[in-house]
C-alpha cells in the first residue's frame, strides 16, 4: 500500500519515521494528524516554528510539513533558519491560493514538494513517502560519511599524505619520490590505509577519498 | 335784553299810579273851589264845609303828592339798583361766555357741529388748526373734506348712525387727513341733537389718538412679525405657571400640536397629543422640572389625529413670578423635517459606508479565501482520514466519530466566515445592540490574517478583559476597526528597517467609556494633515478614495463616541475611538 511508506523499507535507524507538522491552524494540523495516524505513520504536530525548534527531535527519518504562511516566522524564513542550523529535514510546503511567488522561492530553497490547500490525501501521503525516503537516503549517506570520517581520523599524518597521493593515481615509486621515503614504506602505509579505511579495492578507496573531498593539493578532507 | 325791557315798563306803571292819585286829589280840590265860587248861596255852614273840604283836599293832594313823590323816588332807587345788578349779571355772563368760548376754541379737543347733510356749522379753532385749516375754511364745507377718500364712506355712515339714534352718544376711531395730506387717527364721540328750530345737528368731539394708534400698530406689527417668525421657524412659545397649572400657548404652538386656539390649555391636553411611547418620559421630565424648578430641554414625538408623527424639541427657562411661584417660559420647535433630513443624510452615509465596506472586502478577497480555505482543507483531510479509518480491518469507529466531530466544527467555522462576509456586504439598517468590543475586534482580525501576513505585519492584541458592553451596530463597528487596521497595514508598507507591528488595544478610559486604539509603526501623521485626516476625499495614498476615515468618524459620532488620530512618540500613528457604555435606561 502506497500509504504505508514505513513498512516498505527496512528501518535504517533505530526509530520509525516521523512526520512533523507545523501549522498555526489547529484544525488543519489535527486533520493531518488523523490522516497520518490512519495510515500508521508516527506524527508530531506543532503550532509554530518556535515550538518545533524547542522540541527534541527523535533520531529517525522524517519530513516536515510546513504551512507557508506562519505568523511571526513565516514558512520560508523557517526553512532558511533550519538550513542555517544544518537541519536537513525534507520540507513539504502547504500553500493557499495566490502564494505562487513564495512557492517558487520554497522550491528553490530545496523543498521536496508543495501542496495547495485543500489537497488530496493521496498527494500528501505520496509527498510524505517521497520525503521520508529522501531523508532515509540522506541519513544513510550521512551515516556512511560520518563513518568514513571516523576511519579517516585514525590515519596518521603520513598515511593521510600517502592516501591523497594514492587516490590521485600515483605509483608507489612516484609517491616515494614525492614525499622522500622508501617505496617499501609506501607499500606498508598503503596496507595500513586499506585496512583502516576498510577499503576493498583501490577504486573503493578512490570513491571514499572523493566523498571525503581529499585531493592531492589539499592533503586532507575538506570539512 | 329781555329783563331790561321788563324793568322799564314796571317803572312807568308805578309813576302813572302816583300821577293818578295826585290828579284825583287835585280834581277834588278844584270841585270844592268851583262849588264855593259858583255855588247858589253861600250859606255859612255849607260854605265853611266847602272851604274845609277845599283845604282838606288841597292838603290831601299835597300829602299825596309828597308821598307819591317819595314812593316814586324809592321805587326809582330800587329800580336803579336792580338795573345795576342786572348789568353785573350780564357782564358776568358775557365774561363766562368768553371764557367758555375760549375753552371751546382752544381745548385740545376738536369740536365739530355738522348738519344732517354733513355741512360744518361750527368748528373750534383747535380743531381746525389740528387739521391745518382756519375755521373759516371749514365752515359751510362738507365735513368729508377732512377724511381721506377711503374713510369717507365710514364717516358718512357714522353720521347716519348718529342721526338714526338721536341723543345717543356714539364713538369710533377713524383716520382723518390734514390739509397738507398727512393723516391722523382720531377717536370721535358724537351725538345728534335737535335744535330749538328743530334742525337736526350732529355734535362731534374728537381726540387725536395717532400716537396710541401708532403704538398699537407697532405692537400689532411686532406681533405679526413674531407670529410670522414663529411660523417660519416652526417654533412656538409657551408659558407654564406651575402652581395654577395654567399653560399659555402661542399661535404656532397650537398649530404644532394641532389644537384650535384657546386662551389657555391643560397639561392633560398637552400630554394627550404626545406619542404614547414618549409620554412616560415626558411626564417624568415635566414632573422633575416642576419639582426642581430648573430649566429643562427634551425632545419627543407627537402623534397627530391623522396618524402622522411629528418630532418636536422643547426648551424651557424657569423664572420666579411675582408671587414667588415658578413659571416656565419656553419654546417648542417642530423638528420633523430636520429629523427627516437627518434620517436621509444617515441613509446616504449608510449607503456610502456600505459601498466602502464592499470595496474593502474586495481588497480582502484573498484574506477571506484563506479564511474559508483553512477549515475547508481540514474538512477534506479529515474526511480522507475517516475513509482510511473505515477501510481498516476492523474499522476504527472511535477515531471516525471524533474526526467527524471535527469536520462538523470546521464546516461551521467556514460557514461563520461566510456569514461575516455576507453581513459586511449586506446593506443592513442600524441595529444597535449591546455588544463586547473585543468580540468585534476578533471578528475583524479573523478576516485580515492574510493582509497581515502578505504585508509581513505582526499583530499584537492587548484587549482588556471583562469590558462592559457598548451599544453599537456590530457591522458598523467592524467596519471602523477593519478600516483602521487596513489603514495601519498600509501605513507600514514603506517600512523596511524595522519590524512592522500593529497593536490593537481596548480598555475602559477615565471617563468610563470604552476606548479602542489601533497603533502602527508606519509613516505616521504629518502635523499639517492631522486635522484633515477625517475629511472626505482626503487621502495620501495613490489608490485611496479618501472615504474610509471620514466614514469611520461619522459612524463613531453616530454612536456618541469620538475618533481621533495622533502621532506616536516613536514611529507611526495611533487612531483611537471611544464609545459610551450601554446603559439600561438609555434610549
Amino acid at each position: 500500500m502506497n500509504g504505508r511508506p514505513a513498512s516498505s523499507h527496512t528501518p535504517a535507524s533505530a526509530e520509525e519515521p516521523v512526520v512533523f507538522v507545523v501549522d498555526d491552524d489547529a484544525s488543519v494540523r489535527e486533520a493531518l494528524r488523523s490522516l497520518f495516524r490512519s495510515v500508521g505513520l508516527r506524527v508530531e504536530v506543532f503550532g509554530s516554528a518556535h515550538e518545533f525548534l524547542q522540541s527534541t527531535l527523535p533520531n529517525a527519518a522524517g519530513c516536515l510539513i510546513l504551512d507557508i504562511r506562519l505568523p511571526r516566522l513565516s514558512g520560508l524564513d523557517f526553512q532558511a533558519e533550519l538550513a542555517k542550523a544544518d537541519i536537513n529535514i525534507p520540507i513539504i510546503f502547504m500553500t493557499g491560493h495566490g502564494d505562487i511567488p513564495m512557492t517558487v522561492r520554497a522550491m528553490k530553497a530545496g523543498a521536496v514538494d508543495f501542496l495547495t490547500k485543500p489537497f488530496r490525501d493521496q498527494d500528501m501521503l505520496d509527498a510524505v513517502t517521497t520525503a521520508i525516503e529522501r531523508d532515509r537516503v540522506r541519513r544513510d549517506e550521512a551515516r556512511m560519511l560520518s563513518g568514513l570520517h571516523a576511519r579517516f581520523a585514525t590515519l596518521t599524518p603520513r598515511e593521510r599524505e600517502v592516501i591523497a597521493l594514492v587516490t590521485a593515481g600515483l605509483m608507489n615509486k612516484q609517491i616515494a619520490a614525492e614525499i622522500g621515503i622508501a617505496e617499501i614504506t609506501v607499500k606498508i602505509h598503503r596496507g595500513h590505509i586499506m585496512r583502516k579505511m576498510a577499503a576493498k579495492s583501490l577504486p573503493d578507496l578512490v570513491r571514499m577519498a572523493e566523498l571525503l573531498g581529499i585531493g592531492p593539493a589539499s592533503g586532507g578532507p575538506q570539512t | 335784553m329781555l329783563p331790561m325791557m321788563r324793568s322799564q315798563s314796571m317803572k312807568s306803571r308805578r309813576s302813572a299810579e302816583q300821577w293818578l292819585l295826585g290828579s284825583m286829589a287835585l280834581a277834588l280840590a278844584m270841585a270844592a273851589f268851583i262849588w264855593l265860587v259858583l255855588g247858589p248861596a253861600p250859606a255859612a255852614p255849607a260854605y265853611r264845609t266847602a272851604v274845609v273840604l277845599l283845604v282838606a283836599s288841597l292838603l290831601t293832594s299835597l300829602i299825596m303828592m309828597l308821598r307819591v313823590g317819595n314812593t316814586r323816588r324809592q321805587m326809582e332807587a330800587a329800580l336803579h339798583g336792580r338795573a345795576r345788578a342786572e348789568q353785573h349779571a350780564i357782564e358776568a355772563l358775557r365774561h363766562s361766555e368768553a371764557q367758555w368760548k375760549e375753552v371751546f376754541e382752544h381745548n385740545p379737543v376738536m369740536y365739530f357741529m355738522v348738519d344732517a347733510a354733513g355741512i360744518v356749522l361750527s368748528v373750534n379753532t383747535f380743531g381746525a388748526a389740528q387739521l391745518g385749516y382756519s375755521v373759516s375754511e371749514l365752515l359751510g364745507q362738507s365735513v368729508l373734506k377732512v377724511f381721506p377718500t377711503e374713510e369717507q364712506p365710514a364717516a358718512r355712515s357714522n353720521v347716519a348712525i348718529c342721526l338714526e339714534n338721536i341723543g345717543k352718544t356714539h364713538s369710533w376711531e377713524i383716520c382723518k387727513v390734514r390739509k397738507d395730506g398727512s393723516s391722523l387717527w382720531v377717536r370721535e364721540n358724537a351725538k345728534a341733537v335737535r335744535r330749538l328750530d328743530h334742525q337736526l345737528i350732529v355734535l362731534i368731539a374728537c381726540e387725536d389718538v395717532t400716537e396710541r394708534k401708532e403704538a398699537e400698530n407697532a405692537l400689532r406689527q411686532s406681533r405679526i412679525y413674531l407670529a410670522e417668525a414663529q411660523r417660519l421657524s416652526r417654533t412656538g412659545s409657551f408659558g407654564w405657571r406651575v402652581a395654577s397649572g395654567e399653560i399659555i400657548w402661542s399661535e404656532e404652538t397650537f398649530r404644532i400640536f394641532g389644537y384650535d386656539k384657546a386662551p389657555s390649555i391643560k397639561l392633560e391636553t398637552v400630554l394627550q397629543r404626545i406619542h404614547p411611547d414618549d409620554r412616560v418620559r415626558v411626564q417624568q421630565t415635566i414632573d422633575r422640572a416642576s419639582r426642581d424648578g430648573k430649566d429643562f430641554a427634551h425632545g419627543y414625538r407627537l402623534l397627530m389625529p391623522d396618524g402622522s408623527v411629528k418630532n418636536v424639541h422643547a426648551t424651557a427657562h424657569a423664572v420666579a413670578d411675582a408671587s414667588g411661584g415658578i413659571e416656565f417660559v419656553g419654546a417648542v420647535t417642530d423638528i420633523t423635517s430636520r429629523k427627516r433630513a437627518e434620517a436621509e443624510l444617515h441613509e446616504a452615509q449608510a449607503n456610502l459606508a456600505h459601498v466602502t465596506r464592499v470595496t474593502a472586502l474586495g481588497e480582502l478577497a484573498a484574506s477571506i479565501a484563506h479564511e474559508v480555505n483553512q477549515p475547508l482543507a481540514a474538512v477534506v483531510t479529515n474526511a480522507a482520514a475517516c475513509l482510511r479509518w473505515l477501510d481498516r480491518e476492523p474499522a476504527n469507529l472511535k477515531e471516525v466519530r471524533s474526526i467527524v466531530q471535527s469536520i462538523v466544527e470546521d464546516g461551521n467555522r467556514a460557514g461563520e466566515v461566510i456569514r461575516r462576509v455576507r453581513a459586511l456586504v449586506n446593506k443592513t439598517a442600524d441595529q444597535k445592540a449591546p455588544l463586547h468590543i473585543n468580540e468585534v475586534v476578533n471578528e475583524v482580525i479573523s478576516l485580515v490574517q492574510h493582509e497581515l501576513f502578505s504585508h509581513r505585519v505582526a499583530l499584537r492584541l492587548e484587549l482588556a478583559p471583562a469590558l462592559s458592553p457598548v451599544l453599537a451596530d456590530r457591522i458598523q463597528l467592524q467596519q471602523v476597526i477593519l478600516n483602521l487596521v487596513i489603514n495601519g497595514i498600509e501605513a507600514m508598507q514603506p517600512v523596511k528597517d524595522r519590524p512592522r507591528e500593529l497593536v490593537i488595544r481596548t480598555r475602559q478610559d477615565e471617563t468610563g467609556q470604552v476606548l479602542a486604539m489601533v497603533s502602527d509603526c508606519g509613516v505616521g501623521v504629518a502635523a499639517e494633515n492631522a486635522d484633515r485626516l477625517f475629511d472626505a476625499f482626503f487621502t495620501t495614498k495613490s489608490g485611496g478614495m479618501g472615504m474610509g476615515l471620514s466614514i469611520c468618524r461619522s459612524i463613531v459620532n453616530a454612536h456618541g463616541g469620538r475618533l481621533s488620530a495622533s502621532g506616536n512618540a516613536g514611529p507611526g500613528a495611533t487612531f483611537r475611538f471611544t464609545l459610551p457604555l450601554h446603559q439600561e435606561d438609555s434610549t
